[in-house]
């Protein structure tokens, strides 16, 4: 087992660093989304 | 694609479909990186056998590193000439996209190096330059958040773009041009390089198989990249516009 120990933290390494890309995105896609929503209600409203 | 379209609520079938390919792709290139290849019968422990696996995600994240910063030099051309948003998202989508992979390079390389070289990191021509490149591309991101102005930003950006990208063919050639600790993967069993190995078929199957994977993979964050760009865009204009009414 001691033998995969590099083996394993590389392929770790490599699936968290994707995995925290992925979340980034999504994450922020989300915040965006609710902001970009917001908005668009505070136009509208500010039109009528 | 528009802003506005991206963002509708209705189904996302490109993306859905991208991130469904790039998934079994990814999960495939484990299961031959793992499994399929067989191991390197050269190397002397069982340790270095099986860290030598690395080799197929470490080239294949270097690639797409290497693939991310040459299209943000490209949409940095793009951005110069015709001053549209488009290049602008591209150019920094791609180099939020390479410089995790970079990330991935350098951290799967040092793991590897460990056994293989008794080291965590050397400072050879590749693995310098490589750490160089890196920080350079930091450096777009940090001048990018330096710069309110959208336009100036942009404009500032894509030429920082433009010249960082030097250091991809050099960081290339370098262990080509010097002599380096570094394997040559590509062009071994030639002259090029040092410390070059050779490939059993199955091995260079999966090779280029994670490449692809790696590829598609790339193409997809950057596709969900550049629609979280341009919500951004869109939620700039909008506040500029409650701004100036």
């Amino acid at each position: 087992m001691a033998d995969l120990l590099y083996l394993m933290l590389a392929y770790a390494a490599f699936w968290l660093l994707s995995f925290v890309l992925i979340f980034s995105i999504f994450n922020r896609q989300k915040k965006l989304n609710d902001e970009l929503t917001m908005l668009k209600q505070l136009l509208k409203k500010e039109e009528n | 694609m528009t802003a506005g379209t991206m963002h509708s609520g209705k189904r996302d079938i490109w993306g859905l479909v991208l991130t469904v390919v790039s998934g079994i792709m990814m999960i495939t290139g484990l299961y031959l990186a793992f499994v399929f290849a067989p191991p390197a019968m050269n190397l002397q422990t069982a340790v270095e056998r099986f860290t030598q696996r690395v080799l197929y995600f470490h080239v294949g994240a270097a690639w797409v590193g290497f693939f991310a910063f040459f299209v943000t030099f490209a949409a940095g051309i793009g951005y110069l000439a015709k001053r549209t948003f488009f290049w602008d998202n591209l150019a920094h989508s791609s180099v939020e996209i390479g410089l995790t992979f970079m990330t991935m390079v350098l951290v799967t390389g040092s793991i590897w190096a460990k056994p293989t070289w008794n080291t965590w990191w050397t400072w050879s021509p590749r693995l310098t330059i490589s750490a160089i490149g890196w920080l350079m591309y930091i450096g777009y991101l940090m001048l990018r958040s330096a710069i309110d102005n959208p336009a100036r930003r942009a404009r500032f950006a894509a030429v920082y773009g433009i010249v960082a990208f030097m250091s991809v063919p050099i960081n290339f050639m370098a262990i080509r041009w010097w002599r380096d600790i570094h394997p040559a993967v590509v062009a071994s069993g030639s002259n090029e390089g040092t410390g070059g190995f050779d490939m059993s078929p199955n091995m260079t199957a999966t090779l280029i198989f994670c490449v692809v994977a790696f590829t598609v993979f790339y193409f997809t964050l950057l596709y969900h990249r550049m629609r979280l760009g341009n919500v951004e865009h869109e939620v700039e204009t909008l506040k500029q516009k409650a701004m100036y009414r």
